[in-house]
């Protein structure tokens, strides 16, 4: 039987009303930082066990420990300073990093929650990184003065990290990079930074890139290169845009040693998708990319949904995988 | 030479009440919209207090009350509903995406009362800013004319009606946003007459902004545009300056100096040196400097210290230079 269709999350869900409480009175100095890692510690168990029994393939600690995906980053390595309060869009404001001098990571940042997270089950937890790219395209530049040099700077900082959740015995290290798409002309460098992130490595390794807010021609203008990113398996969103990309597989075909992380879910809406609809996705998803190259997820990570709208998606998520298979006699 | 703002500043991080809290206590019902005016008032008087302690010369309200460039405008018009996020350029910020729905039409002043509420709590002479047609119009999704230029020149209709209004109320320049035309420079016949068209009638100096793109390809044609005062972005591409060899002696060159996106304050000796250079093409007293683009990219306190480096450079640079 055809082997395929496996399973996976992207990264963050959402934490539990304890743990907010929590990370608020931390940050305020009224939660001892050991009292908090013990709840996230506990919330990361959760999550866990919601995986295995969604039955979920690949599994993700879901960043009960991370705010930001750069700022986690930056507050852990060196020549990151203060970050400042600015505006993303309507009322939403994030803490953007400043870099005041070189960037180095001296010791391990994600590895020991990794470990945690891999000794709470027997398959297999993803590693999650953020990549060089979008940590220099979602930061302030008070150092560098130059955006390679920045972004080649992080790379190495990257890949140390891949080295030792590797060394650590994960199997699959993602590297996020939201910001690749943001300027076509540097896609071509964001790649090569990837390169030097994945060089040398043996763990499966994984990308997540584009954004909803891609239009047909600005994906079609950098298709090419996305599809030959220096990794084994790229993350893209579908379900929020229709699938439109799949236009572009169709006419421009996957490269043979590229695998496919489809987004069958939309994050950004509170609609619990029916199994159907996303049976239809996955479909003409197999209709382009063979079931052995093509894993099923959400377009993005879940943290921005109610715990119960993230559980509820999965389930739908989960079961269409399996009717599907069952279906096309998929193992 | 002076000194000027671009556009927007940022909202929160002052001593004035903060304009996040007030929003989401308004979602949550807990203050009322009059509340939530006063509040913007009193953000504004604090950005214009700040503008003024920074020595600008000529300076905006700060645009407190906007949310974004395109739905200020196209929510206050008629024709127009607001659509999900999408991506501001090569920023990493959102905006609401306007639908151009059916026939556009101005129903009465959008910005004149900020304009007038500025003027009255500022120190300094207020420059008025409206979105160009041009650049809303492509940045909107166009459900209602058969293309880009029947969209723009409706706008610009529209927006002449409101240029005039802000004239009438003794606004000393009008600045019209134009950056999309730098990004999808074929269009440049549609910005053209849109400009033409969005002008008419006004006897007021009046300005082009754009950021983030340069110029090339649209040198020297871009002089063609009916404004006194041409506002380029000399950070985010080397280019501007390369190209500006020759500049009319009829026009005014805004140079957006100071990397409005970026926490970094750059020395008072870099700007002189930038000024050194462009006095070669343009005469200082025809230079609006300014940062390269709204402020608003900034935490608070970066921002007003760009503001005052850049009249501590435009200062020090009529030493040396003069």
């Amino acid at each position: 039987m055809t082997k395929g269709l496996l399973t996976t999350s992207v990264g963050s869900f959402p934490k539990p009303d304890y743990l907010v409480k929590a990370r608020n009175k931390a940050a305020r100095g009224e939660m001892a930082p050991q009292e908090l890692q013990g709840l996230e510690r506990k919330a990361t168990e959760q999550w866990i066990r919601v995986q295995e029994e969604l039955g979920i393939d690949i599994l993700v600690d879901g960043e009960m420990y991370r705010g930001d995906m750069v700022a986690y980053f930056a507050e852990h390595w060196e020549g990151f300073g203060e970050s400042g309060l600015v505006r993303a869009y309507g009322n939403r404001y994030y803490h953007k990093p400043v870099v005041t001098g070189p960037v180095r990571r001296s010791t391990p940042t994600t590895v020991e929650w990794w470990r945690y997270a891999q000794s709470l089950t027997s398959r297999p937890v993803k590693g999650m990184l953020t990549g060089p790219y979008t940590i220099c395209d979602w930061s302030f530049d008070e150092h560098y003065g130059d955006r390679e040099a920045f972004v080649m700077a992080l790379a190495k900082a990257v890949h140390d990290e891949a080295k030792d959740l590797e060394a650590a015995g994960c199997q699959y290290i993602q590297i996020d990079e939201p910001a690749i798409c943001t300027r076509a002309e540097e896609v071509e460098m964001a790649s090569r930074a990837l390169g030097i992130v994945t060089k040398g490595l043996k763990a499966y390794t994984v990308t997540h890139t584009a954004e909803y807010t891609q239009t047909y021609g600005e994906m079609a203008s950098v298709f090419n290169q996305l599809v030959h990113l220096p990794v084994d398996n790229l993350d893209l969103e579908m379900a929020n845009s229709n699938y439109f990309i799949l236009e572009l597989f169709r006419r421009r075909g996957l490269p043979g040693d590229k695998a496919i992380s489809a987004g069958v879910l939309d994050v950004h809406t509170h609609r619990i998708e029916s199994v159907d609809r996303v049976k239809a996705g996955i479909r003409q998803l197999l209709e382009v990319i063979p079931p052995e190259r093509l894993w099923i997820k959400p377009d993005c990570g879940l943290k921005t949904r109610l715990e119960e709208e993230a559980i509820a998606k999965l389930k739908v998520m989960v079961q269409a995988v399996r009717e599907v298979k069952e279906e096309l006699g998929i193992e | 030479m002076f000194t000027t703002a671009v556009g927007h500043y940022p909202k929160i991080g002052g001593k004035a009440p903060n304009l996040r809290t007030a929003l989401n206590r308004l979602d949550l019902g807990r203050i009322t919209p009059d509340d939530l005016h006063r509040i913007e008032d009193e953000n504004t008087v604090e950005v214009l207090a700040d503008e003024a302690r920074a020595g600008l010369d000529l300076v905006t309200d700060g645009q407190v009350r906007w949310e974004d460039g395109q739905t200020h405008f196209t929510r206050r018009l008629k024709g127009f509903s607001i659509n999900g996020l999408t991506r501001y350029f090569n920023t990493n910020t959102y905006y609401r995406q306007p639908v151009a729905e059916g026939p556009v039409a101005w129903e009465g002043p959008i910005a004149l009362q900020d304009y007038q509420f500025a003027v009255a709590h500022s120190s300094k002479p207020v420059k008025a800013v409206i979105t160009g047609p041009y650049t809303l119009a492509r940045l909107c999704v166009n459900q209602a004319y058969p293309d880009l230029k029947s969209l723009a020149l409706a706008l610009a209709e529209a927006l002449n009606q409101e240029a005039l209004a802000l004239q009438k109320a003794g606004a000393p320049l009008i600045q019209f946003d134009e950056p999309a035309i730098l990004k999808y420079k074929e269009d440049f016949p549609v910005f053209l007459e849109a400009a033409r068209r969005v002008t008419r009638g006004l006897t007021v100096k009046t300005a082009v902004s754009t950021w983030f793109y340069d110029i090339s390809g649209l040198y020297p044609q871009f002089l063609q545009a009916p404004f006194q005062v041409i506002g380029l972005d000399f950070v985010s591409s080397k280019a501007n300056l390369e190209l500006l060899k020759e500049f009319p002696s009829d026009k005014e060159l805004g140079f957006g100096l100071l990397d409005g996106r970026n926490t970094y304050v750059e020395p008072v000796e870099q700007i002189v040196e930038a000024l050194r250079r462009i006095k070669r093409v343009v005469p200082l007293d025809r230079i609006h400097l300014s940062p390269s683009c709204g402020l608003e990219y900034l935490p608070r306190e970066r921002a007003y210290q760009k503001l005052v480096r850049l009249v501590e450079g435009a200062r020090k640079a009529q030493e040396v230079l003069a």
